[in-house]
């Protein structure tokens, strides 16, 4: 779009973004920062985002204090289960709602999409009473259940089902005659062109699974099974107040893998827009 | 062997009746042409065909066998879309070699089959492209490659030139005709233009609301339409209805018109526009539409009401000029109370 205006209007462009990216970039180096300062430097007054001396014990202190590489291993596999979890169910039954007419299909994505409007913090007693009964108090399961089956996973069928409808009937037709069966539509057809619309379920829920609070909250008594946002809250002295700097550099460390899912995934979605970019 | 045989075939939308009773007998090597104005029917008489819509009545039979509940890929047949459908994440290559490649042929066949079918279209370096990479024309090609590939025995052309822009529509329809020369398959095409079907037609199907109003060669359509609709559809511009009772005496008794006959149908190709006092009927120049070879003239007769005339040289009347016109009566047709042609049985 900026490609064919004057060097002028471009310049102003980019001066106007750098000055909007302060309030998003700032809090970052300032976490960067707090996470190798000591705990009073953090709070004296110079703003100085380098340190005066380099606390990078900071580092290792966060795994002496509990047993964060487990704890981080608890939150990625959850991730990556509920992650793969949804993306399998959403498109299956995103083109199932999208495609096949049966029976019920109107009236159940009516109660879907009534369910989205459901916050989570109005389902969890009821929720919390359905995983004592299953037995899954203190595990790992409600983490991976309710996101997978909950909002989030309808959330996720939904959006698979608006991209499946929006994809041309015709390009299946020319598969149906070119011998695919309904399977077979839904895999070698349907499933390759719909690339950015998994990315982007790919992506808000391993985001979701990974900022999960409240159910670790309320499922997880042990601190070895704790996942991140529960063990970062866990950074506190003998009277319960936070520790900044362990919970700053315990921050940092949480973020890498958001990082990485990005950059991972920005080079997909501009992939996936060229591919989308066909017109039948 | 491929002919076809449609009997009774009707197919139903819910409530909403598309196709009816529809009687077809399409020979082997056939060139079919369905026409008729939009939303008539065309596009789902031709998936009936296909298969990629059950028909709810009557009978489809392929090369003699009844072909109602046979899956779509099995029936010998290959469809060409009108949006070309080209599977968007694969090669050209790949688009042309999927059906084979579903039906498990083996990978030096299938190599084989999708270079000759490239090399007939002039598709060989445009292989290993990806549909996005191609002009609207060249996706047409793959298209039509792709149902090439798998040896159908009759091929479905859904109105696949009106996404090309007027000249290329010209070029394709030549090559059309050309690739039905030299393969010789029944070809049944859809289309709401009636140049296309006139030019590519060994027989044409004019369809309205679902129902066969006339079959035949391009010529019997034109000169003997059984009925207004046939006679006003085929034909460009269209042909003019005239109340027979507007025709001046003397025409009327030349011409002979059976007494049921209400209207005639004159095509503006033959009006004659004579200077004003010249023709039995006098009138004037509403609008003179110049086309370089001539004019189509939009006229006002007295008695008549309004109508066409192509005029052909260069010193047509001017708008506003009073005229008179001519009739050839061996060129009127008559159209009973029941638009059906008094001469046509
Ligand atoms: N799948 C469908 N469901 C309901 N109505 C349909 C369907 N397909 C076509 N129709 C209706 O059938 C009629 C004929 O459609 P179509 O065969 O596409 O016409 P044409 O190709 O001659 O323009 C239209 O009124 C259309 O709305
Ligand atoms: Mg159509």
């Amino acid at each position: 779009m900026t490609r064919f205006q004057s060097p002028f209007v471009r310049i102003c462009w980019y001066l106007s973004l750098a000055i909007l990216a302060v309030p998003f970039v700032f809090p970052f180096l300032w976490m960067l920062s707090g996470a190798v300062k000591s705990q009073t430097e953090i709070f004296s007054p110079s703003l100085s985002l380098l340190p005066q001396t380099w606390h990078w014990e900071n580092y290792a202190e966060v795994f002496r204090y509990q047993p964060f590489a487990r704890q981080y291993f608890n939150s990625l596999y959850i991730a990556v289960v509920v992650t793969a979890g949804s993306l399998f169910i959403s498109s299956l039954a995103g083109y199932a709602l999208a495609r096949i007419r049966f029976a019920g299909s109107g009236l159940l994505l009516l109660m879907l999409i009534s369910a989205l409007m459901m916050p989570e913090e109005v389902t969890i007693i009821p929720n919390f009473f359905l995983m004592k009964w299953l037995g899954l108090m203190n595990t790992h399961m409600p983490l991976i259940l309710l996101p997978m089956f909950g909002s989030q996973g309808v959330m996720a069928t939904f959006l698979m089902r608006q991209y499946f409808t929006a994809l041309p009937p015709e390009l299946e037709e020319a598969a149906r005659m070119d011998g695919l069966s309904r399977f077979g539509i839904f895999w070698k057809v349907a499933l390759p062109l719909s690339r950015p619309a998994l990315a982007a379920v790919g992506i808000i829920t391993f985001l979701f699974s990974w900022n999960l609070f409240l159910e670790p909250l309320v499922f997880l008594s042990d601190i070895e099974l704790f996942t991140l946002p529960l063990a970062l809250s866990n950074f506190t002295d003998a009277y319960g107040l936070p520790l900044w700097h362990l919970q700053m550099a315990a921050t940092s460390l949480a973020v890498v893998p958001i990082l990485i899912v990005y950059i991972a995934a920005q080079r997909q979605i501009v992939e996936s827009f060229a591919l989308s970019g066909v017109k039948g | 062997m491929a002919e076809l045989t449609l009997s009774g075939v009707c197919k139903t939308f819910g409530s909403l009746q598309v196709i009816r009773d529809v009687d077809l007998q399409i020979e082997d090597g056939e060139f079919v042409v369905f026409v008729g104005p939009s939303g008539c029917g065309k596009s789902t008489l031709l998936r009936c065909i296909s298969g990629l819509v059950d028909i709810t009545g009557g009978t489809l039979e392929i090369g003699g066998q009844r072909m109602n509940d046979v899956p779509a890929a099995k029936r010998g047949v290959a469809m060409v879309f009108q949006s070309y459908a080209l599977y968007p994440h694969l090669r050209v290559r790949e688009n042309m070699g999927f059906g084979l490649k579903v039906r498990k042929l083996s990978k030096p066949e299938i190599d084989r089959r999708v270079e000759e079918a490239a090399r007939t279209l002039k598709l060989e370096s445009l292989l290993d492209r990806f549909p996005r990479e191609l002009s609207g024309g060249q996706r047409q090609r793959v298209a039509i490659g792709r149902a090439i590939v798998g040896n159908p025995e009759v091929f479905l052309f859904d109105e696949p030139l009106s996404n090309l822009d007027a000249e290329l529509r010209v070029h394709m329809r030549a090559e059309i005709a050309a690739l039905h020369k030299r393969l010789g398959n029944t070809m049944i095409y859809v289309t709401h233009d009636q140049i296309e079907a006139m030019t590519l037609a060994d027989k044409i199907v004019v369809l309205r609301d679902g129902q066969v109003e006339q079959v035949g060669s391009p010529r019997d359509l034109y000169y003997r339409p059984a009925n207004a609709f046939v006679a006003q559809f085929i034909g460009s511009p269209k042909m003019n209805l005239f109340e027979a009772s507007g025709l001046p005496a003397d025409i009327l008794q030349t011409a002979r018109p059976s007494a049921a006959a209400i209207r005639a149908g004159l095509r503006p190709e033959d009006m004659q526009v004579l200077g004003a006092g010249e023709g039995p009927v006098s009138g004037r120049v509403v609008n003179n539409e110049y086309t370089g070879a001539g004019s189509l003239l939009h006229l006002d007769l007295d008695g008549l009401g309004r109508c066409l005339a192509l005029y052909n040289g260069g010193d047509s009347p001017e708008e506003g000029a009073e005229i008179s016109v001519g009739f050839d009566t061996g060129r009127l047709y008559w159209f009973d109370a029941q638009e059906q042609n008094t001469e046509v049985a």
